[in-house]
Order: structure tokens, then sequence, then C-alpha cells
């Protein structure tokens, strides 16, 4: 099963303009509030109206303006999940389930139902309406409904981020549970980094109306494409520079304002010119703080600065320093785990210093000429 | 006592609110979920008997449905059907002067369901029509029963527009309102008092009822 479409439509002060095309699995939209995620999937389900386009599903039009082609809603056999699920409050359970389902017979439909209810762990629910069971329950209970109809495509639109963490983590499961039993494409909206992380095989980043990355989740968490991508992932530090000569080994040296001379491990195809503008990234958790009690590893000996922690938040699982450079001209955000931390934390006062490993810092492709 | 104003009433009220919850859900259907150039009219149009005075309503409905009125022509060449100083033309009054009451909550009724649950049950393949029955309807229902209570309650207390177009014809138009209005003036106070204490039981039972009824959550 394949969905792919081509979307236009403007508003007063907001243009929308997506083509994307994507196949068999979870591909996730990714992207800011306001950004036009759920505008998107509205328009591939056939709630709103684009401005003109196509959407085809399984190699079959269900809207092309050129040719007047609008299929109504019912007969897109779409499944769409909502981030307030939308079940019927004076339905129970069961009902909600049934809802879809036309023309079985009612031994068929009670088997049916009952498949579904015992695979979103619903059973024990049969006969509650939707106010008296939990919220989880109820994004359960709303996918068991969609899937109830077979639908060629399923349209999640941030399904899980009004409920908490532990449930959150659990629907995952299910939801990746369900996608091997029933094999379908799945465009899964979310705005949520971590979240986008786990669930994408792919993953589609869509900002202000437009798509500015599209492709596999670790192509685009490691290679972003633009600066707004890189923002979007959380590589907080970028920096612009220009290429100042390349050496035998491939290494690209560039040159910046803030840092001097940046040595990068390029692996590019085409070998950038020297002078040649540069922006470029690292991830805050790719940058290695060096411990003044042990001797500097080979490895660790790319980039090398000096300075200082400005602040230090704990964030859970991890903690998050800002350095400065001794000059006071770079600001780098970091990201360690607690137990790197606590090794590092007696020299905190003092100066410290940096690596930035020159794999992983990464030169945005509007500098590589490809 | 002549019983034939209290049936009368009834039957009159019992075939206005028929004809008024079936035009009235569709016009506030209308209102409700549909955008159309003009909109702002029909809403005037519908609620002006909510301020009008009900004797300039009568006038209007005795003009327009009378012998050489536009609507009253047609319906007496076409049909042989004649309103004017019949019980049908009452219905037609009790019916124009009860719609806003329905139109008004039955509308609000309409608007307060989420239109994400239409386009659920739209994305689980149901047709306009399976949606209003089975989704909007039952959660509108009570404001669209509340709003026929008020027009059955309205239709049955009707006087004004009831006496232009129907006439006081004891035996034929005369409905209760109208009979206790003569007994009052003919003086005959047993008789103005015994129509009065069974239309007020009669209006608070229907009131009770429909608390009774409505109770719970959907």
């Amino acid at each position: 099963m394949a969905l792919s479409f081509s979307l236009k439509k403007r508003f007063r002060d907001f243009s929308f303009d997506i083509d994307l095309s994507i196949g068999e699995g979870i591909t996730v939209l990714f992207g800011p509030s306001g950004a036009g995620k759920s505008l998107l999937l509205n328009m591939v389900s056939g709630i709103v109206s684009p401005d003109e386009g196509v959407v085809t599903i399984d190699h079959i039009d269900v809207f092309r303006s050129s040719e007047g082609i609008d299929m109504p809603i019912r007969c897109r056999r779409v499944g769409h999940l909502f981030q307030d699920y939308a079940l019927f409050p004076h339905m129970t359970v069961y009902q909600n389930i049934a809802y879809g389902i036309s023309r079985l017979q009612s031994s068929e439909l009670r088997r049916r139902v009952g498949e579904l209810m015992e695979l979103m762990r619903l059973s024990g629910l049969r006969d509650r309406y939707p106010d008296e069971i939990s919220g989880g329950q109820r994004q359960r209970t709303a996918l068991a409904r969609t899937l109830a109809t077979e639908p060629r495509v399923l349209l999640l639109d941030e399904p899980f981020s009004a409920l908490d963490y532990q449930v959150r983590e659990k629907l995952r499961a299910d939801l990746a549970t369900i996608h091997e039993r029933y094999p379908i494409t799945m465009l899964f909206v979310t705005h949520d980094l971590e979240e986008a992380f786990i669930m994408g095989e792919n993953i589609a980043v869509v900002n202000d109306g437009g798509l500015e990355q599209f492709g596999p989740r670790d192509e685009v968490f490691y290679r972003p494409g633009t600066r707004n991508v890189a923002r979007f992932i959380g590589t907080r530090n970028i920096f612009s520079g220009r290429v100042s000569r390349v050496e035998e080994d491939g290494t690209v040296v560039l040159e910046c304002d803030e840092m001097g001379e940046v040595r990068t491990a390029y692996g590019g195809r085409v070998r950038p010119a020297r002078g040649a503008p540069a922006t470029f990234a690292i991830r805050p958790e790719e940058i290695m703080v060096i411990r003044p009690d042990r001797p500097i590893d080979r490895r660790v000996r790319d980039n090398v600065l000096d300075g200082s922690v400005v602040s230090a938040t704990a964030r859970g699982t991890s903690h998050t320093l800002f350095f400065q450079t001794a000059d006071g001209r770079a600001k780098l955000k970091i990201e360690m785990p607690n137990s790197a931390y606590r090794k590092v934390l007696p020299f905190m006062d003092g100066t410290i210093s940096v690596s930035l490993k020159k794999e992983s810092i990464w030169i945005l492709p509007d500098a590589r000429g490809e | 006592m002549d019983l034939f104003p209290l049936f009368l009433t009834l039957k009159v009220s019992l075939v206005s609110a028929v004809f008024t919850v079936t035009i009235g859900l569709s016009l506030a259907w209308l209102a409700a979920r549909c955008d159309f150039p003009g909109k702002w009219i029909l809403d005037v149009i519908i609620m002006q008997p909510l301020v009008i005075p009900p004797t300039v309503l009568g006038y209007y409905l005795l003009v327009v449905l009378g012998k050489y009125g536009p609507v009253g022509r047609f319906l007496n060449d076409v049909f042989g059907i004649t309103l004017v100083f019949t019980w049908k033309g009452a219905v037609v009054a009790a019916v124009v002067a009860s719609l806003p009451l329905f139109v008004k909550p039955a509308r609000a009724a309409l608007e307060g369901v989420d239109r994400n649950l239409e386009n659920a049950a739209r994305l689980l393949g149901k047709t306009e029509w399976q949606i209003f029955r089975t989704i909007t309807i039952p959660l509108a229902w009570r404001g669209i029963v509340a709003g026929a209570v008020m027009a059955f309650a309205r239709a049955t207390g009707e006087f004004g527009a009831t006496l232009m177009v129907a006439g006081n014809i004891p035996g034929l138009t005369q409905t209760l309102p109208i009979a206790i209005y003569d007994a009052v003036q003919m003086g005959d106070t047993t008789l103005a008092n015994t129509m009065v204490a069974i239309i007020t039981m009669f209006s608070m039972s229907v009131l009770y009822f429909v608390n009774w009824l409505t109770r719970g959550k959907y």
C-alpha cells in the first residue's frame, strides 16, 4: 500500500504546498505547532479540501483537482485518529468499535469486534461508555474502531499527546503490534522529538506549510538538510564559516569566527571549493567533555576547545550544560548522561576542555554543492 | 361543559407540532451546518413571530392565505383547500407562531454536536443521512425535544393570530384560549375557571414529563 499526494492550499497569512510519496510502514510527520501537519492529514482524509492537488491511495486517485475528482470522505477508506479520540459519547466501547462495520452477520460482527477488543486489551470494558474509561483506553477504542473498517491508510494526529508518559509508551508498543498484524501505511503526526525518533522509520520534517526534509530516520537526525531541520531535531550548535583547505585524507578544515579552525570528516561526493561558505552543526550529545585527570585520548584529539561551563541543568536521565569558550565567542550546548556528568562534576568550576569529534560535525548540504 | 374547544386545541397543537418539528428541524440543521448567502434574512424571518404582535402576524397570514391572497388562491385552485376560517388555518397560525421557539433550541443543540464526531463517522464510511440519524440526533435530542415541547405549549396557547386567521366559530374553529376569552366576556366565570384549570394542569404535566424524560446523560 502506498500513499502519495501533492497538495496546495492558500490562506490569508499561510500557504501550504507539500508533495510527498510514502510507502508501507510508519512515516512520522514532524514539525513545530502551526506547521500544517494536521491540515495535511485533514486534506488527505477529505475533511478539508485543498485548493489544488492530487491524493493517491494505492494508485487510486481519491482527489485530483485537474479532473474534478473529489471522492467523499466515506469512500476513501482512510483511518484517522484524533488527539481528542472523537469517540461517540452515547455509545459503549463495543458499539463504538462495531459502528463502522457494515453488512456483517451478527455472529460474525461479534467475533470481529471481540477480536479487536482482545487485540487492543479492551475485553473487560465492552459495556462501558467513553467517559467511564481512561485516556489510554479511549485511544485504544478509537484505534480498534478505525481498524474495524480495514482502512488502506492510517492517519494519526498526535494521538498520544494528551496521555501520560507510561500510557504513551504502551500505546506505541500497541501500534507496533498492529503494524505487524495489519501492514498498512501509517502517517503519524507529532511535535515531540523523542516520539518522532521512536516511531518513525521515515521522517518528514514540515515547517510553515512546506516540506523541509524527508528521509530515513537516521538520515534526518544525523544529516539534517537545512538549518531549520537541524534546529527542530535538537541540534543546537549550528555555526557558519568558510572552507579554508582540504587535506589529503579528506579532512575539510573550516574557518569560523567563533571557534577558529574546525576540522571535519566531510565525506561528501563533491570536493568543496576553498573559500566556499559552509554551515555546520554538531549534536549536543556528541560533544565530549575532557576530564583533566585523564590524558587526552587520540580519538578525541580533534577540535579541542578550552573554556568554562556557564550553567548545568538536570534533565532526568541526563544533564544539559552550556559551555563557553575562553574568549567568550562560542557557546555550545552539551548533553551528557548522569554517570558521565558525575565524573566531570569535580572539575566544573575551573577551566575545562571539550572536544568536537570531526566525524560528528555535519556540514549542511546547502554549502556542499550537491 | 362543551369539550369541543379542548379537543380542537389538542388536535391543532399536535398537528402543528408535527409540522413545526419537520420544518423546524430542516431549518435548524440548515442554520447550524450550512453557510449560504442570505442566511441572515432567513434567520430574521423565522424569528419575526417572537417580536411581532400576534394580530399583525395573523393579519399577514390572512392576506397571504385568504381567498384572494397568492397562496390561498393557489391552494384553492389546485388542491381545493381553504385555510381561512377553518381548523387548518389555526394549524398554520400555530406553526408560524411556534416555529421560532422550536428552531432556537434545536439549532443550539445541533450546533453543540462536535463536528469532529460527524467527521469520525464519515471516516468510518457512513452517509450523511446515517450520521444525522445515529450521531447528530442522538446527541442533540434533548434540545430538540425541549424545543418541540415549547412549540407545542405555544401552539396550545396561541390566541391572536388564530383569531385573525381561523376566527371564533363555536364548534368549528373555537380553540380553548378563544373559548376562555368568550366565557370571560359573557361573565361565565365557572366555565372560564374550569377551562383555565384544565389548561394549567395540562401545561404543568407536560413540562414535568419533559423534565423526567430528559434526565440522564444522552
